[in-house]
């Protein structure tokens, strides 16, 4: 039994010591070329599959442009404007080889002529609509300052009365514009963050009465409730001290 | 601008006194109401340094709140500077101690150690008479209440004063065996009746006082004089009372001064109440 | 009708509230108070000038001594003293208004001298809180163009100041009702 001839390698062993190493490069190397070789393989079925899915991706492009498209087309208003005519600019920019879209695109560009039409006086529908409700607000901020200076002015007709029959008259006056003589005052006199801290309320004819002995109004109007007839019904003055 | 000049002009009076007054006449009569201590509830503030020299209050949150540099300057303008019995230097001791700076005194409107003498007239029997009340504050529930402590009538006092007439007047310790037969004698001589009662015996002249006026006797007329007596600043007795003239040093003022022990106080007390 | 039963009623309501510890009040809160309730000592003085006026017609006088109660916690004094007569003499405010009316000076002239001085407020012990306000007065009755009477008085007012809450417009309002009381009068020299 010849041991070398039988096992070689163990000869190459006894012969060098590093054979185990050299071994292991040689596995390595083995393994390499293989890997290699494989890799080449694998490199063109890759270029493969990237076409594979380039194709789909366009295929799948064509479909969603296809549907948005019909979206476009017999949208009935639940898609906005700027939604639709986006959705078809990018369809257009892709340039997408299809027939159907090809024949898609002009019809849906049609129905977007027309949209725009109706979108466009939408739009300026709202800007009147906008327009109107600022004119609104600004008329009832009028009507109310004139409200509050025409209470102001009442009030301050009473304190200012020259003798005592002038001032009954402007109390009376005053009082037209209440719902009645006891419609309540409120008078603040701090306000502190959330908290109102006022004076005794009281009422509008008694109110009427300490300006015309005090002769003094030196209030500021604060809040007025109405009433459906237009008549206050509440009071609210803040205190100038 | 007006307020400036007054609060220029008060801060120049307080060392100035004398001299300031002259001022008065520039400014019309204001200045004089602003210098003055106008209640006591102004003058426990000059005295703790707790509103400006206009009369505006200061808060904790203010730099000038009880400084001590500041109440130096307005406790001297607390003192009737007419008044000669409190020395210079009794003040200035005084004005030193409860302006230490580590350990100053305040005064508390809510804590014991100060008291009202009020003088005030009733009618007793048909007849004039003066009658001294002394209160105190007192806490009931979260507030404060002023209530009558004691009273001063001569009457009362002349009729139970006990005097020690060296005499030894009691009722022998076999008394009992007799049924106390013996208080026939006790209650002979009105004068001498005290003398029965056992040693701790004290007569209260508020109960007297309150008895008077529900049998109808005595009916209040009015108040005629305020002033206060004050403990709170260890060491010290002041007297305050509200000296109505004109001129600057006018007002609540401390009108006595005195350095006191406890046992001193103690005598000072009996001494204010007529014991 | 109803509206005006139903306010009255919501004012009859008006019941204190608790006041947390009043020295938790800010500041601005405790001076819109004070200016409160020297605008209420104003008031009075105002009205005690249209009461002392003989121009103002009788029930007019009438009416004002209603308002000038109103101002007022009820069983409050007035204790006057004078230079001549230092004791303190008693009136109710009724009295006091009713007699100024009977005084029948032509005008009554008040003015006020700038400086006034507003207390702490301190606590009783049914929970309201209680203060005083210093003001100091000049005094003037005149008959034709002469004045026939002068005095120059200092004012110690006691304010009252509680805490409540009424219902207005299906709403709660927390208000301060700040009654005068006494009122210490005392002629002074200035």
């Amino acid at each position: 039994m010849n041991p070398v001839k039988k096992h070689p390698v163990h000869q190459f062993a006894r012969l060098r010591p590093s054979f185990g190493k050299l071994l292991s490069s040689r596995v390595l190397l083995f393994s390499l070329v293989g890997i290699m070789a494989i890799g080449g393989t694998s490199c063109s079925s890759q270029k493969r599959l990237a076409k594979r899915h380039a194709k789909e991706a366009r295929l799948a492009q064509i479909e969603q442009a296809k549907a948005d498209l019909h979206e476009i087309i017999n949208d009935d208003g639940s898609l906005s404007f700027e939604v639709k005519e986006r959705k078809f600019l990018d369809i257009k920019d892709m340039n997408l080889d299809d027939k159907e879209v090809k024949k898609l695109l002009p019809r849906a560009e049609e129905k977007l002529a027309k949209d725009r039409v109706v979108y466009l006086r939408q739009k300026e529908e709202e800007l009147k609509r906008k327009e109107e409700e600022l004119r609104e607000r600004e008329r009832l901020e009028k009507e109310q300052r004139m409200t509050y200076n025409l209470i102001q002015d009442a009030l301050y007709a009473v304190a200012t009365a020259p003798d005592l029959r002038s001032a009954n008259t402007r109390i009376s006056e005053a009082l037209s514009i209440f719902a009645s003589p006891d419609v309540p005052v409120l008078i603040l006199i701090s306000r502190d963050g959330a908290i109102k801290d006022y004076d005794r309320p009281t009422t509008i004819r008694k109110y009427l009465e300490m300006l015309k002995d005090q002769k003094k109004y030196n209030n500021d109007i604060e809040n007025v409730l109405f009433d459906a007839a237009g008549k206050i019904t509440e009071l609210e003055l803040k205190k100038r001290f | 601008m007006i307020r400036i000049i007054l609060i220029v002009l008060f801060l120049t009076i307080c060392s100035v006194p004398a001299r300031a007054q002259s001022f008065g006449e520039y400014l019309g009569d204001e200045s004089v109401l602003y210098a003055q201590t106008k209640q006591v509830n102004q003058f426990f503030r000059r005295f703790n340094g707790e509103e400006s020299v206009s009369g505006i209050r200061y808060y904790e949150r203010d730099s000038l709140y009880r400084n001590p540099n500041f109440r130096h300057r307005y406790l001297n303008v607390l003192f009737d500077l007419e008044n000669h019995s409190v020395g210079e230097k009794m003040r200035k001791d005084f004005v030193e101690q409860v302006t230490k700076r580590n350990r100053p005194n305040f005064l508390n409107f809510h804590a014991p150690g100060w008291f009202a003498e009020v003088s005030t007239k009733f009618i007793h029997h048909g007849s004039e008479v003066k009658v001294i009340l002394f209160l105190k504050l007192e806490q009931e529930n979260l507030g404060y209440k002023w209530v009558i402590t004691d009273v001063f009538y001569k009457p009362f006092n002349d009729l139970l004063a006990s005097e020690d007439d060296g005499n030894m007047l009691f009722l022998h310790p076999m008394s009992h065996e007799l049924d106390f037969m013996n208080l026939i004698k006790v209650f002979q001589d009105k004068d001498k009746i005290a003398k029965y009662a056992s040693k701790g015996f004290k007569p209260n002249y508020l109960t007297l006082l309150l008895y008077e006026i529900k049998r109808g006797n005595m009916k209040f007329q009015t108040v005629e004089n305020v002033k206060f007596h004050f403990f709170q600043v260890p060491g010290w007795y002041f007297e305050l009372s509200d000296l109505r003239r004109t001129g600057y040093n006018a007002g609540w003022l401390i009108t006595g001064l005195i350095p006191i022990s406890e046992t001193e106080k103690e005598l000072l007390l009996k001494y204010i109440y007529h014991d | 009708m109803k509206a005006t039963i139903l306010i009255t009623l919501c004012f009859l309501a008006a019941a204190p509230v608790v006041l947390h510890a009043q020295n938790d009040l800010s500041p601005a809160r405790k001076q819109a108070i004070d200016s409160l309730a020297l605008e209420k000592v104003r008031d009075l003085s105002k009205y005690i000038s249209i009461v002392g006026s003989k121009n103002t017609p009788w029930a007019e006088a009438n009416r004002v001594i209603e308002r000038t109660l109103e101002l007022f916690s009820e069983g409050s004094q007035m204790g006057v003293s004078s230079l001549a007569r230092p004791q303190i003499a008693y009136y109710s405010i009724r009295q006091y208004m009713e007699r100024l009316m009977a005084l029948n000076y032509d005008k009554v002239k008040i003015d006020w001298y700038d400086i006034h001085y507003i207390s702490d407020l301190e606590r009783q012990p049914d929970g309201r809180y209680v203060g005083v306000i210093t003001i100091y007065q000049r005094f003037e009755g005149s008959v034709g163009d002469k004045m026939v009477y002068r005095d120059t008085t200092r004012k110690d007012i006691t304010v009252y100041v509680e805490r409540k809450q009424t219902q207005i417009g299906g709403r709660l309002i927390d208000f301060w009702d700040v009654l005068l009381g006494d009122i210490r009068v005392t002629e002074t020299r200035l």
